[in-house]
C-alpha cells in the first residue's frame, strides 16, 4: 500500500479517496469556478505561501477567520498611526499596565506579565474590567464595566489628562483623575488590548491617548494578538501581496478591499461560488450556512453544517510538522519544530498537489 | 552553454577595462574566450554598454518594519514604482515580488538589507525568500542590546564581545554588523528624547562611542569583511555635521562605514538656521582613508521612512505626511515608520538634495562613497535612474536646480560644482566598489571566474539616461536571461549571503541560558534554520578574514 493510501485521510463527497484524487477534484472546482474564495486560513507561513500562489493562479479572494479583529488594529493603524511594544518588552520593562476590556483576565500570560518576580512590579489601572477577578489581576484603579463605554471613558481619560474640564458624574471624574496620575507617574507605561473585543473607536482613542502620555513620560502599546496564526497570516500577506488579508487576485494583481473580499459576504451572497477552507490549528468550520462547493483542509474533527465537497485531513502546525508561526510570547515569527511529528500532511504539501493538478491554461 | 555576448562597450573598473570587447560566459561564470569553437547563444550588444550586474549596499527592502510600512501604507504603493501603465505591476501591492523584478528591470543583481533585528532574522530571511532573481543578505543590529551592553557595563573582555558578534551572524545568518544610534534606543525606553556620541545609556553607563568602538573591534577581530556599519546619532538635525565629524576622527584607526551621511551633512548657517555642511563632510571623508560613506540621497516625491532608530522616528513624527507613524519599542531597537513627502518647495528638503548631491561630487574617490537613497528613506530606489544622469550631467542638474527656492541652494556649493561622473566612477561606485566592501569577491567586474550577473544599457540617447538605467537592455543573472528591454523574462531565485563564523560553544550555552531566563523562550528566537526559510531559498557562505 503507498503512502497515500495508507495515512492521508481525503474524502470526494463523503467518500474515501486517495490524496491524488482529492486534489485533481479541487483543482477541477477551482479551475472553473467564476470567484473562488479561500477564507478560514489557519496555516502556517509556508500554507499561506502556497494559498497566494494559488490564489494569484486562480483569481481567489484571500481572506482569515480573525480578520475582522486583524484589521481594526489595522485600520487604526493606517487611519492614525500606533505605537507598539512587544510582550517582552512589556513584562521586563512596564511599571504600568493600562488595561482595557474585560477579556484581558483571560489572556494566557496576562499573569506571568504581571507576576513574574524578575521584573519590576506592575501597577494595574483598567477600563472595564470582569467583575470577578484573580487576586494577581486586582487593578489600583477601575472604572467602567461595558465595553461599550471604553468610548466615552477614554475621552473623559484624556480630557482630563490633557487637563480639560468634563461634565460627568464626580465620581467618575474622581476615579479617573486617579488614574490619570497614576499613568503619568510610569517610567515606562503599557496598553494592553484585544481587537477581539474592542471596536476600531475605543482602540484609535486608547492609541492616541498613549501618543498624549508621551509627551511626559514613556508609554506604549501592546494589542494582543487573535489565534490560528493570525498575526502571521497577516504579515505574511502584507509582504506577498502588499495588503493584509482581504484581498482578490481575480483582476490579475492584488485589491485590497476589506468589504468586497469578506470571505463570509462573497460565501453568503453568491458571489461566490466555490470555498477552500483552511484551518489546521483549530478544526474549525465555516461559519456561513450557504450550500457553497468546498474543499476543506482541516485538522481531524471539524463539524461542518453542509458536508465539503472534498476534505482533506492536515497536521497541526509545529506538532504534526515543523512550522514557522507567528509566536505571541516573543511577538515575532518564529521555527517551530515538530513536537510529534507525524505523517499527517501540512496545509502547503495539499495546496501544492492542487497546484500542479490545475490545467495550464488557467493561470493568469 | 557558451554564451558570447558580442561587440558591447564593456567597462569594469577591476580590470582597468573601458571599451569594446566580447564577454563569454558559461554555467553562470564569466569564462575567458575560448580557443575556438562557436557560442551556442550570441547577443549582438553594439552601441551598448556592458556592466556587471549592480550591487545596493542599503536599501530596507525586506523584514518587519519594512512589512509594517507597507501595512501603514496601503495607497502609497503606486507611489513607489516609476513604471509602465500597461503591466501587471502597475497596480500591484509593493510586495517582495515586485521589489525584486523592478531591482532586477535597472540592472542590480544583489541587494544588502541593512538594519534586521535579530529577533526578527527569520523573517526577514523569508521576505528575501520571496523575492525573486536579485540575490540579497541582511546586516545584523546590534548595539541597542541588553546583553551587550551588560557586557560593556560589566567590563568583559573584547574576546567575549567577539565571540557574542560571531554568535549572532552566525544565528541570524548576516553578512556584516549595522549599529544604530547606539544605544540610543534603549534611552529611549528611559525616557531620554536626545542622544549624542558621548551621552551614557541609562543603567548601563556606557557611551554610545564605547558600544561603536566595541563592535568596530569586533568586527575586525573576527574579519568580517565588511566594515562595522554605522547609523550615526543625530540624524536629521540642524548642526549634525558635528557628529559625523566627531565619528569619523573618533573610528578612523580602524575600517569604519557611515550609513547616508547625507543626513548628517546639515550646519546651521542662514537665516533658517539650516545649511549644507557637505563640503566640510566630503573633505573630512577625503582625508579619512579608512572611512567609507553611503550617500542617503533625497529625491522628491511621496515616501515613507523606515528606520531602528526609535528615538529619531519619534521624534520626528510631527512631520509625517499623510500623519500617521507607528513607533515600536522592540526587544532591542525597535523602529519607526513615518510617512514622508519631499517637497521642491520646501526649503530643508531642497537643502537636503543639494547636500547629497554634494557628498558625491565633493568626495573624490569612487570607491569610498556609495550609491545609495536609504531605500525609502531618502526616496525609493526606483529613483536610482534619475540620480544616475543627475551625476552625469551638470546641465540636469542646473535644470532641476532652477526649480528649487534659490534661498535654499544659497545655503549650498551645488551651483559652483562641475563634476560630471563618468561612465567608469559608476560602475565604481555601484559594481566594483560594493563587491570589495561586502568581501565578495565573485561580484562587481567581469572578469573570468567572476558570476555572471551582468547589466548591459543602450545609453545611446544622452537626453535619457535615466530611461536607460531604468530599463536595461538586457540583464543576466547567473548567466540566465532575465529582463530584456526593461522586461522582466525570468524570475529564478536569488540565494542569501551571508557569514559563517564558527561560534564559541561557550558562548552559545551562555547565551541559551540567557534567553531562557530573559524571554523564556530558547534562542530559536533569534535563529534561521534552512528549512524555516523555505521557497529553496539557498545561503551562500562568504568567508571570514580580509
Ligand atoms: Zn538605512
Amino acid at each position: 500500500m503507498t503512502r497515500d493510501e495508507s495515512v492521508v485521510a481525503a474524502w470526494i463527497d463523503g467518500r474515501p479517496v486517495t490524496r491524488k484524487d482529492a486534489a485533481r477534484e479541487a483543482a477541477r472546482l477551482l479551475a472553473t469556478a467564476r470567484q473562488p474564495v479561500i477564507a478560514g486560513l489557519g496555516a502556517d507561513i509556508a500554507g499561506v505561501r502556497a494559498v497566494l500562489d494559488l490564489a494569484g493562479r486562480v483569481g481567489a479572494a484571500v481572506d482569515h477567520m480573525h480578520a475582522d479583529a486583524l484589521l481594526r488594529d489595522v485600520d487604526v493603524m493606517r487611519e492614525a498611526g500606533m505605537m507598539v511594544t512587544t510582550p517582552s518588552e512589556a513584562r521586563l520593562r512596564a511599571d504600568v499596565l493600562l488595561l482595557a476590556g474585560h477579556s484581558l483576565a483571560e489572556a494566557p500570560d496576562m499573569r506571568a506579565r504581571r507576576l513574574d518576580p524578575a521584573c519590576p512590579a506592575k501597577r494595574i489601572v483598567w477600563l472595564c474590567p470582569p467583575r470577578k477577578l484573580d487576586p494577581g489581576l486586582v487593578p489600583l484603579h477601575s472604572v467602567g464595566r461595558d465595553t461599550g463605554e471604553l468610548p466615552a471613558l477614554l475621552a473623559v481619560l484624556r480630557a482630563r489628562l490633557n487637563g480639560h474640564p468634563v461634565a460627568t458624574a464626580a465620581r467618575t471624574i474622581k476615579a479617573i483623575d486617579a488614574m490619570v496620575t497614576e499613568l503619568k507617574s510610569a517610567r515606562f507605561g503599557v496598553a494592553v488590548w484585544s481587537a477581539g473585543e474592542l471596536d476600531a473607536l475605543a482602540i484609535e482613542m486608547l492609541c492616541t491617548l498613549v501618543g498624549d502620555l508621551n509627551a511626559g513620560t514613556r508609554f506604549t502599546g501592546l494589542p494582543l494578538p487573535p489565534g490560528d496564526n493570525g498575526r502571521g497570516v497577516l504579515e505574511a500577506c502584507g509582504w506577498l501581496s502588499g495588503y493584509p488579508m482581504r484581498t482578490g487576485f481575480g483582476r490579475g494583481y492584488p485589491e485590497h478591499d476589506p468589504w468586497r473580499f469578506d470571505a463570509s459576504r462573497l460565501a453568503g451572497s453568491r458571489e461566490s461560488d466555490c470555498a477552500v477552507w483552511i484551518s489546521a490549528y483549530g478544526a474549525e468550520a465555516p461559519a456561513w450556512t450557504r450550500d457553497l462547493p468546498t474543499i476543506a483542509l482541516t485538522t481531524p474533527g471539524a463539524r461542518f453544517r453542509t458536508p465539503p465537497r472534498v476534505q482533506v485531513e492536515v497536521g497541526t502546525p509545529g506538532i504534526d510538522h515543523d512550522a514557522v508561526q507567528f509566536v505571541p510570547a516573543s511577538g515575532t515569527l518564529m521555527p517551530i519544530t515538530a513536537a510529534r511529528p507525524s505523517e499527517a500532511e501540512s496545509v502547503a504539501s495539499v495546496i501544492a498537489d492542487i497546484l500542479a493538478a490545475l490545467p495550464e491554461s488557467s493561470s493568469c | 552553454m557558451l554564451t558570447r555576448l558580442a561587440g558591447g562597450h564593456v567597462i569594469d573598473p577591476v580590470h582597468g577595462q573601458d571599451g569594446i570587447a566580447d564577454l563569454w560566459m558559461r554555467d553562470g561564470r564569466i569564462v575567458a574566450a575560448p580557443d575556438g569553437g562557436d557560442a551556442d547563444v550570441t547577443h549582438d550588444l553594439g552601441g551598448k554598454v556592458v556592466m556587471a550586474g549592480a550591487i545596493d549596499i542599503h536599501s530596507h527592502i525586506a523584514g518587519a518594519n519594512v512589512n509594517t510600512a507597507r501595512l501603514l501604507l496601503p495607497h502609497w504603493h503606486p507611489a513607489a514604482a516609476d513604471r509602465p501603465d500597461a503591466t501587471w505591476l502597475t497596480r500591484a501591492g509593493w510586495s517582495t515580488d515586485v521589489i525584486g523584478r523592478l531591482y532586477a528591470a535597472m540592472g542590480y543583481t544583489t541587494v544588502v538589507e541593512p538594519a534586521v533585528a535579530p529577533h526578527h532574522a527569520l523573517h526577514a530571511h523569508l521576505e528575501l525568500a520571496d523575492t525573486p532573481i536579485i540575490d540579497t543578505a541582511i546586516l545584523s543590529i546590534l548595539g541597542n542590546d541588553d546583553f551587550l551592553l551588560g557586557l560593556l557595563r560589566d567590563g568583559e573582555s573584547g574576546s567575549a564581545i567577539a565571540d557574542y558578534a560571531a554568535w549572532t551572524l552566525s544565528a541570524t545568518r548576516g553578512l556584516g554588523i549595522k549599529v544604530i544610534n547606539a544605544g540610543g534606543a534603549m534611552a529611549f525606553k528611559s525616557n531620554l528624547r536626545a542622544f549624542s556620541l558621548d551621552d551614557v545609556v541609562p543603567d548601563y553607563g556606557v557611551t554610545s562611542r564605547q558600544i561603536v568602538a566595541a563592535l568596530q573591534k569586533a568586527a575586525d577581530a573576527l574579519g568580517v569583511p565588511h566594515p562595522v556599519h554605522v547609523h550615526c546619532n543625530n540624524l536629521g538635525m540642524a548642526g549634525n555635521v558635528e557628529t559625523a565629524l566627531a565619528t569619523i576622527s573618533g573610528f578612523d584607526g580602524l575600517p569604519i562605514h557611515l550609513a547616508h551621511v547625507q543626513f548628517y551633512a546639515y550646519g546651521t548657517e542662514g537665516g533658517r538656521g539650516f545649511s549644507s555642511a557637505a563640503p566640510r563632510l566630503a573633505e573630512a571623508v577625503n582625508r579619512a582613508k579608512t572611512v567609507t560613506v553611503d550617500v542617503g540621497q533625497v529625491m522628491f516625491g511621496q515616501t515613507t521612512t523606515i528606520s531602528s532608530d526609535v528615538l529619531r522616528q519619534f521624534n520626528a513624527r510631527d512631520r509625517a505626511r499623510p500623519r500617521k507613524w507607528v513607533i515600536y519599542d522592540g526587544d532591542s531597537n525597535g523602529g519607526g515608520m513615518v510617512p514622508y513627502e519631499y517637497r521642491r518647495s520646501d526649503f530643508f528638503n531642497a537643502v537636503q538634495w543639494a547636500a547629497g548631491l554634494e557628498l558625491f561630487l565633493l568626495i573624490d574617490d569612487p570607491s569610498r562613497v556609495f550609491f545609495t537613497t536609504d531605500h525609502p528613506n531618502g526616496a525609493p530606489f526606483t529613483s536610482y535612474p534619475d540620480l544616475m544622469a543627475l551625476l552625469m550631467s551638470r546641465d540636469l542638474r542646473a535644470e532641476w536646480m532652477a526649480t528649487l527656492p534659490a534661498e535654499a541652494l544659497a545655503v549650498t556649493t551645488l551651483a559652483s560644482i562641475s563634476r560630471e561622473y563618468t561612465l567608469t566612477e559608476i560602475a565604481t561606485m555601484t559594481r566594483a566598489a560594493p563587491a570589495r566592501l561586502l568581501g565578495l569577491s565573485d561580484r562587481g567586474h567581469l572578469g573570468a571566474g567572476a558570476r555572471a550577473d551582468i547589466a548591459v544599457y543602450d545609453l545611446g540617447n544622452h537626453r535619457d539616461r535615466a530611461g536607460a538605467f531604468r530599463h536595461a537592455a538586457l540583464v543576466f543573472k547567473d548567466g540566465e536571461l532575465v529582463v530584456r528591454d526593461g522586461a522582466v523574462v525570468s524570475t529564478p531565485p536569488g540565494r542569501a549571503l551571508s557569514l559563517a563564523p564558527e561560534p564559541d560553544a561557550a558562548i552559545g550555552r551562555r547565551l541559551q541560558a540567557y534567553y531562557e531566563s530573559r524571554y523564556g523562550l530558547s534562542d530559536a528566537l533569534l535563529r534561521v534554520p534552512e528549512w524555516a526559510v523555505g521557497r529553496s531559498q539557498s545561503f551562500e557562505v562568504v568567508s571570514c578574514g580580509r
